[in-house]
């Protein structure tokens, strides 16, 4: 053991990240982003979840439970017809409604609450503060109503998911398209990069190949791959995970091959701001950690802060995931229009980042 | 219009930032002929190279090659490259690398015959990352070749290759070009500028002197090819 030869490792190393700004940056800047996301994201929220209440009682319980609800800071209320709550469910604009039936007065003179509280599902995240402000109001309406046990029996009714569905079932949705994202990114970087540094990439364009067959040609190889491992992906998830499914599995895998189709074009575009593996390889978290926080996979989109809801609206995961959930959860097909919209935003970022990467690859070859 | 050369550099000139790397270039390289680039390190010749093959646009002058204003796509089906670096995909085997290139040329046959050529088609199916430096040299200009380009650009093709292999390397350029193929070879060895038919001598991204090895023998006052070379070097910087 010498220490000089040890010293001479360690000063080495030192050395080297002296000069490459970019690790550095990443070694004390990427922390900070990465923690502040996530500390605004759960203690900066600021939307609470919408919720539809049918106040359909006889009595004056109703209104006393209405009245406790609506002040609650947990839930937004709004009126509406209990015959319209499915729809607005449906089309995302409440989270669950609540509808005190006409007997409502009667049932809790008698000493049982059950209101019937119908909820999305699809965002497990979502339903505890529905549930939380029910129980507050309930609790309230217990004071006042002297001397008596009241029990609350909520009859709850799940839109989608439900019961019986577990956390990996709603995770689940969203992770078979994740997992296929993000490896086929990292191949797609790191090959790309192998492409540049290895001198094949001059050689190529120094041969009659056009940028975009370059582009294209990677895109169907690593769609071909990203597919099998897809297939492979779905398959576990399905069969042996048993992750519940509603909708067709093709979809699902027409779904993937878009997210893959992303995932290539924005390795290739990402690979023109690389000049090493390693640099290569410092783009997985820059990339990979914000979308898995912003994305909705673990936090729903509408229960982030504003400013980062315009953010998460912008990456192409959010939309995927979202379309993921909409065909496994919901058992969404292609007439529903939330798919459309994610399948067309999906698609909209991989002809954009075609487009990137392929005038990208002309300046870094002179 | 269609010049008789295979090569046409007018007044080329190159900069990257504030570094002049080519500065007035004038050159003419014949069909057929062999035309060495010597210069020592940095001098441009690499630069000079990437012109040619349209992988570079010059800010001053024109480059012609085969008739057409670089940079063109359409030309370069007929331009092969051999870059400095073995530039091969080491995890396919040798045929399969060749193949590769011959496709993205638009050409379907000629592998067996450029493996033969360098000597490798025994070794077609090993997988480049097991070869050996000159090995892989070899694979690296059969890629360079399987097209049969009418020009032939070889970036330092004799680097790092033992003495031996030099010599084969030569014996195949002798044989493309009695064939009709151009080729434009740097080198900074200087007992490989004998074997071309006319030198130009780059240094400092300047032509400082061009023609047959006897020419610049006759030039540099010096029947030793590298005095001379450094004789004409130092005259132009005094």
């Amino acid at each position: 053991m010498s220490g000089h030869r040890v010293r001479a490792i360690t000063r080495r190393l030192l050395q080297g990240f002296r000069r490459d700004r970019r690790t550095l940056a990443l070694l004390f800047v990427a922390p900070i982003i990465i923690l502040g996301l996530l500390g605004y994201l759960m203690r900066g929220s600021s939307s609470v979840p919408e919720v539809g209440i049918a106040n359909q009682d006889t009595g004056p319980a109703g209104a006393v439970v209405v009245d406790a609800l609506k002040r609650s800071s947990h839930i937004k209320t709004s009126d509406i017809d209990a015959s319209q709550g499915d729809a607005r469910l449906k089309d995302g604009s409440l989270v669950a409604y609540i509808v005190f039936p006409p007997d409502f007065s009667q049932k809790v003179a008698a000493g049982t609450v059950s209101p019937d509280v119908h909820l999305e599902g699809s965002q497990p995240g979502e339903d505890s503060p529905v549930i939380q402000a029910l129980q507050q109001a309930m609790t309230m309406v217990a004071a006042q109503v002297s001397g008596r046990n009241i029990t609350f029996q909520p009859q709850i009714k799940y839109l989608y998911g439900g019961s019986n569905y577990d956390t990996l079932d709603y995770f689940g949705a969203a992770f078979v398209g994740l997992v296929v994202f993000f490896l086929v990114f990292v191949i797609t970087i790191v090959s790309f990069l192998n492409e540049r540094s290895q001198g094949t990439l001059e050689r190529l364009m120094a041969s009659p190949l056009r940028r975009g067959e370059i582009v294209l040609g990677y895109m169907l190889g690593f769609t071909v791959l990203a597919l099998v491992q897809a297939a492979e992906v779905l398959v576990f998830a399905l069969a042996i995970l048993k992750i519940q499914n509603h909708g067709n599995v093709l979809l699902i895998f027409g779904m993937e091959a878009l997210m893959a189709i992303a995932a290539v074009n924005l390795g290739i575009f990402l690979s023109m701001f690389a000049r090493s593996e390693f640099q290569a390889v410092q783009f997985i978290p820059l990339v990979v950690v914000p979308q898995m926080l912003l994305s909705g996979i673990i936090f729903p989109v509408s229960s982030e802060p504003a400013a980062l809801q315009y953010l998460s609206n912008v990456l192409p995961l959010t939309y995927a995931v979202n379309g993921m959930r909409d065909i496994m959860v919901k058992g969404a097909d292609l007439s529903w229009s939330s798919l459309q919209l994610d399948a067309a935003v999906v698609a909209g970022f991989c002809i954009l980042l075609i487009a990137a990467g392929t005038a990208t690859l002309r300046r870094r070859v002179g | 219009m269609h010049d008789s050369y295979a090569v046409n550099l007018d007044g080329v000139s190159k900069s990257f930032g504030a570094f002049k790397a080519l500065n007035g270039i004038t050159l003419r390289v014949q069909q057929g002929e062999i035309y060495g680039l010597l210069g020592p390190n940095g001098a441009g010749k690499t630069t000079l190279i990437r012109l040619i093959c349209g992988l570079l646009e010059a800010h001053a002058g024109t480059v012609t090659v085969l008739g057409q204003r670089m940079p063109n796509v359409a030309v370069l089906r007929h331009i092969g490259y051999m870059t400095q670096q073995a530039a091969l995909y080491p995890a396919l085997s040798v045929e399969e690398n060749v193949s590769f290139f011959a496709a993205i040329n638009g050409v379907d046959g000629g592998v067996k015959e450029a493996l033969e050529l360098v000597q490798l088609y025994d070794r077609r199916s090993s997988v480049v990352a097991t070869l050996s430096g000159g090995m892989r040299q070899r694979c690296s200009l059969a890629c360079a070749l399987v097209h049969r380009p009418e020009l032939l650009l070889l970036d330092e093709p004799t680097v790092g290759i033992d003495p031996q292999l030099r010599v084969q390397f030569w014996e195949y350029f002798r044989r493309m070009a009695a064939e009709g193929t151009t080729l434009i070879v740097s080198s900074h060895v200087m007992d490989e500028a004998d074997r071309c038919q006319r030198l130009g001598l780059i240094q400092y991204g300047r032509l400082l002197a061009e023609g047959s090895p006897a020419d610049i023998r006759a030039q540099g006052g010096s029947q030793n090819l590298e005095e001379a070379f450094l004789a004409l070097a130092g005259r132009r910087e005094s």
